[in-house]
């Protein structure tokens, strides 16, 4: 029996719980479809080409429990955990498996034009808006993930950037995997950057239990036209944790966006990214860095569709594997006819350190269009002998080379986090990652 | 100070050195001289520790020490410092960051606290002065982006910071131009004392005239086949190796 049939049973016989407990029509509405999808399609198996290199099946067999009844944490979150980075002023907001927890402000903007929503708020002061964006990206590429998440999330988190805004606060949504029982969330956000609008959004994974926990996530941002929109995710977990996250971004006409992903720590990690460019001088750089060693695993799969003229896509990831760790990156960038003067980059680059570790890489172009410079790249390897044997005769010792060595590697990817705070407090924690001082989260040392 | 022993060494299972012995005391400059491929480098490299290449016979002791069973980063502690000849590029790795380490690393070795930041900062300039290193290279990556002159100034400036007792010039005056390979030498004469020593390599006449060296040896298919002072540099410059090997054959 496949994985998914535990998931369908549960649902067909809780439904009701679901539905009241959820009480929001937008979501309750999207259930049977992919109900219906699951049903008819199961889960997404090593044949389908983005989940290559992840087995769902697998992932999805355990027992996880849920939390229908929609339990709110017993803690004050802001007092159990504490997730900040040294100077830098957030926006934060907890959510404890999938319950979004209640700021500590009202979650208006505070003078600055940028909302920090719960689903249910959002359907409360702006009746009609979140039916208009949810599940609106995710549905134009069928994926069973998307549906799984669609099929069970009781609640989520709006951003809402007004138009005009230049948003000088980040959002900070972090993400605390917790409980004494293995527990599956299922996290929903939807992000939009309003005409004009410049802002941020920090994501950030943290468990605080050793029990195995699942997460499905999805992310749908929609940035207007002249719109700029930062968001970064840091996973900092559990090797007991198992993410499936998809990112679904469309851009209007010269928009911008910067999507970072960095895995620190984690069990397995499967992120999709889909980027359209519909409006003309859109641009997109998306970048990633994963370490990884033990049995972890970090996939990472992106599609970039040039939907539009005079479109840039800057892709960036790289890896740094030890152990049996498993990486996998997978990129597509898809050209269609007429958008001509496309320009995309992308570079996967990965570091075994050991011979069991594995990198898979898929770097891709699909080119309908004649005008456009497109180029694409992958390496993998291990460390540049030369330089290691450099550094020992200046006497630095060849385990501090060797970290050296994959800090800087890592450091390139880094360089594109445009908060100077949060690139430093990373570019610390990857020190921290590789000197073995992270080897698990216990709250978040993104603070400490 | 460093005394080799009948020193044979292969590269990739191919035996370079045949038989090398070699004595530098304190204080000396040896320059070594020889045609491409008479294994000038790969001297070098066996005394600094390049895994590269394999020991098969003989012994170096340094200081009273068995060289040969020091790790690299033990050699350059005890005062073994290479200037190489393609200096390598080290994305990333900010020279600031790589001093530093280097720096804490011999401290550490002999039971020194890491060196303070202001403490750091005077001596990474002091020593810059020395080699008209300008402060902005040490931002960047190791040799991320340097000319090959600027390449072969920080060589120096490097060797400077750690002060070592046995330096070893792998051609350091190659693809310099005449004021850099001015600077380049003067910084080294700058910090040569009576117990530092060095062995260069060079093709090049010019460096004779700036090192003044002690003793002169030319290499021929992995053996010391010539031993002089300077003139015999000089003599070199003038005729060529040619007539060592036909001196050889006769």
């Amino acid at each position: 029996m496949s994985s998914i049939q535990q998931y369908l049973d549960l649902f067909a016989s809780q439904r009701t719980l679901l539905d009241e407990g959820c009480g929001l029509d937008p979501l309750n509405a999207r259930r049977d479809e992919a109900a219906r999808m699951l049903d008819a399609t199961g889960l997404p198996g090593r044949r389908t080409e983005r989940y290559k290199y992840t087995d769902v099946e697998a992932a999805l067999a355990p027992d996880y429990g849920l939390n229908l009844r929609r339990l709110a944490p017993g803690a004050d979150p802001y007092a159990r955990y504490r997730c900040n980075v040294p100077d830098l002023h957030t926006r934060l907001r907890y959510v404890v498996g999938d319950v979004v927890t209640p700021e500590r402000t009202d979650g208006n903007d505070g003078g600055e034009g940028v909302q920090v929503l719960t689903f249910a708020e959002a359907e409360r002061t702006m009746p009609g808006w979140l039916d208009r964006y949810y599940h609106r990206a995710a549905a134009r590429t069928p994926d069973g993930l998307t549906a799984l998440n669609t099929l069970l999330a009781q609640d989520g988190l709006v951003v809402r950037i007004a138009a005009g805004t230049q948003a000088a606060t980040p959002v900070q949504i972090v993400n605390m995997a917790d409980g004494t029982a293995p527990l599956m969330s299922n996290r929903r956000v939807v992000v939009v950057a309003e005409r004009g609008a410049a802002g941020a959004v920090l994501f950030c994974d943290h468990a605080r239990s050793g029990q195995p926990m699942l997460t499905t996530q999805v992310v749908e941002a929609y940035v207007e036209e002249g719109a700029s929109l930062d968001l970064y995710s840091v996973e900092e977990t559990h090797t007991a944790n198992t993410r499936f996250s998809h990112l679904y971004v469309e851009q209007q006409a010269a928009s911008r966006t910067a999507l970072g992903t960095i895995t620190l720590t984690n069990g397995l990690t499967c992120n999709r990214t889909d980027v359209r460019l519909l409006g003309q001088g859109a641009t997109t750089s998306a970048y990633g860095a994963a370490i990884a060693d033990g049995h972890q695993h970090v996939d990472n799969n992106l599609l970039v569709d040039h939907a539009a003229p005079g479109c840039t896509s800057d892709l960036l990831f790289k890896y740094v594997l030890d152990g049996a760790a498993v990486g996998a990156y997978a990129g597509k960038v898809l050209v269609r006819e007429g958008a001509q003067q496309s320009l995309s980059e992308q570079t996967n680059a990965n570091l075994c350190a050991s011979d069991e570790a594995r990198a898979f890489a898929q770097p891709m172009l699909e080119i309908y269009a004649d005008d456009v410079k497109c180029n694409h790249g992958s390496t993998v390897g291990k460390l540049d002998e030369s330089a290691l044997f450099y550094m020992r005769q200046r006497g630095i010792e060849e385990h501090e080379a060797r970290l050296l060595l994959q800090h800087a590697f890592v450091n390139d990817v880094l360089r594109r986090v445009g908060i100077g705070s949060l690139r430093e407090r990373l570019s610390y924690l990857v020190e921290m990652r590789f000197r073995g001082r992270l080897t698990k989260c216990n709250g978040c040392s993104l603070c400490k | 100070m460093l005394e080799i022993k009948n020193l044979h060494a292969s590269v990739e299972g191919k035996a370079i050195l045949k038989g090398i012995d070699l004595t530098i005391g304190d204080g000396e400059v040896h320059v070594l001289m020889g045609p491409n491929g008479s294994g000038k480098s790969t001297l070098s490299n066996v005394l600094v520790g390049n895994p590269k290449y394999t020991v098969t016979e003989g012994s170096i002791t340094f200081n009273g020490k068995d060289l040969l069973a020091l790790s690299p980063e033990d050699r350059s502690h005890e005062g073994i410092f290479m200037s190489f000849q393609a200096p390598v590029e080290i994305p990333g790795v900010s020279m600031t960051n790589f001093m530093r380490a280097a720096v804490n690393a011999k401290r550490k070795y002999f039971g020194r606290e890491p060196i303070g930041a202001a403490e750091f900062l005077r001596l990474l300039k002091e020593k810059r002065k020395l080699v008209g290193l300008d402060a902005h290279f040490m931002s960047r990556g190791v040799n991320e982006g340097f000319s090959g002159g600027e390449r072969k100034r920080n060589e120096i400036f490097q060797m400077a910071v750690l002060e070592p007792s046995l330096s070893i010039l792998d051609e350091t005056d190659s693809g310099l131009d005449v004021d850099a390979l001015r600077i380049v030498a003067e910084g080294f004469n700058a910090l040569r004392t009576p117990q530092t020593s060095a062995m260069v390599i060079t093709h090049y006449q010019r460096m004779l005239d700036y090192l003044h060296p002690d003793f002169v040896h030319v290499l021929v298919d992995g053996v010391i086949v010539k031993n002089g002072d300077a003139s015999l540099g000089y003599a070199i410059e003038e005729r060529g190796f040619d007539w060592i090997k036909n001196e050889l054959k006769a």
